[in-house]
């Protein structure tokens, strides 16, 4: 008959094994966000979190703006331009492809080993007018948009973390 | 007795040379500006790429010694700037240096003309025909001895390539789209971790950016001469 004590240590040894694993399992999917993303745009959601994703990416890279979270025709027109530049299928839909591509542009701003807490990945272009920027958050809680005054259009606020996975626009405060 | 003393005068005719001289002058020097201001400028190389970044904050940092022929300069971000950019507190010395290569020539630079909408053409969109302009980025990690999670998709490859000349191996990520799109290098030596970031672009006229032997290039001349 196992005592108490044993019990109480196989009961802490499922807990610590519980939360390791719910840690490796938040990471995995927050890494995996950007490729198993739905689609956006034509093809899929017209509004959100994952269109404010797709949109923060596509004013760094086209000068796409406003960031709004509103799918357009200017975020059809600025998508195909992307495609067709980085070599993918025509097509004005973010899809898993379009994802993958968009997620590639991501550098750290961070060193990779140091959590630095807030945006801490960038997408730069450099244009006859000026860089062009993009910065998302990776924490522990999600991926999410951190769009820049100027390009965000309500009801994005600047310098504010939008949760890349939720179906509305909404404001997500990772701890780090 | 009376002398009398002649004033000097001027001649006509000096007075005529003189104009004629002045005008050749002129029309020497108006023409000579006219056929130089056509002229390219004459194009300097740097035998050493770090001579791009000198005087900045990232004069002193490990970069690469080697860059493509089209890179003609470059533009050094250091973590002040970069965290006076995001407008929020950071971290500041956890951040990494940046250095964006821009690349010269018309296949290289940006043609977009307005921001995206019906006013372009949808034949020359779908052409490839309005990208951004090419460059190359180049981020140190001081004190950084890991490398960022690797990437994973259907149209990713990673494979690891030995550098020739530092001896360091590098990780490389491709976002392979028909042989376009991204084009990430990283890797880590006894300082810190790097990464090199481009972007094998589709033009109407062929490809634009720094290709995969060349990113390889920068990132080997990185370590090789800086003993």
């Amino acid at each position: 008959m196992p005592s108490t004590r044993t019990w109480l240590q196989a009961g802490g040894g499922t807990v610590v094994v519980a939360l390791i694993a719910a840690a490796v399992v938040q990471a995995v999917n927050s890494t995996a966000m950007w490729v198993s993303n739905d689609p956006v745009g034509e093809c899929g959601a017209t509004s959100g979190g994952a269109v404010v994703a797709a949109q923060n990416v596509l004013s760094a890279s086209t000068g796409l703006a406003p960031v709004d979270g509103s799918w357009d025709d200017g975020s059809t027109v600025a998508t195909e331009a992307f495609q067709a530049y980085n070599g993918l299928p025509v097509s004005g839909c973010v899809d898993s492809g379009t994802w993958t591509t968009m997620r590639a542009l991501l550098v750290s701003v961070c060193d990779p080993e140091f959590d630095c807490r807030g945006p801490d990945h960038r997408v730069r272009y450099a244009g006859p007018e000026g860089v062009r920027e993009a910065y998302f958050a990776e924490n522990d809680c999600d991926w999410g948009s951190y769009v820049l005054p100027g390009v965000a259009g309500s009801p994005v606020a600047s310098h504010t973390i939008i949760a890349l996975s939720r179906d509305a626009v909404t404001e997500i405060e990772c701890e780090g | 007795m009376v002398t009398t003393i002649e004033e000097p005068r001027i001649r006509p005719e000096w007075l005529v040379g003189g104009a004629l001289t002045l005008l050749a002058a002129i029309v020497i020097i108006v023409v000579t500006l006219v056929v130089g201001a056509g002229e390219p400028e004459p194009v300097v190389v740097p035998a050493d790429a770090d001579e791009l970044t000198a005087g900045t904050c990232a004069a002193d940092l490990r970069q690469p010694h080697w860059v493509p022929d089209d890179v003609r300069h470059a533009v050094a971000e250091c973590p002040a700037d970069i965290s006076a950019g995001i407008g929020r507190t950071t971290a500041e010395d956890h951040l990494g240096t940046w250095i964006t290569y821009m690349l010269d020539g018309p296949e290289n630079a940006e043609t977009f003309r307005g921001g995206p909408g019906s006013a372009w053409p949808d034949g020359d969109v779908r052409a490839g025909d309005y990208h951004p302009a090419a460059s190359v980025v180049y981020v140190a990690y001081l004190d950084s001895a890991e490398l960022a999670d690797e990437l994973s998709g259907d149209n990713v490859t990673v494979e690891w390539e030995a550098l020739t000349e530092s001896g360091l191996d590098v990780r490389v990520t491709r976002v392979d789209n028909n042989g376009y799109g991204p084009v990430r290098l990283e890797w880590t030596d006894d300082v810190g971790s790097y990464l090199l970031l481009g972007t094998v672009g589709r033009t109407p006229t062929g490809s634009a950016g720094a290709t995969v032997p060349e990113l390889i290039r920068m990132a080997d001349s990185v370590a090789a001469e800086d003993e």
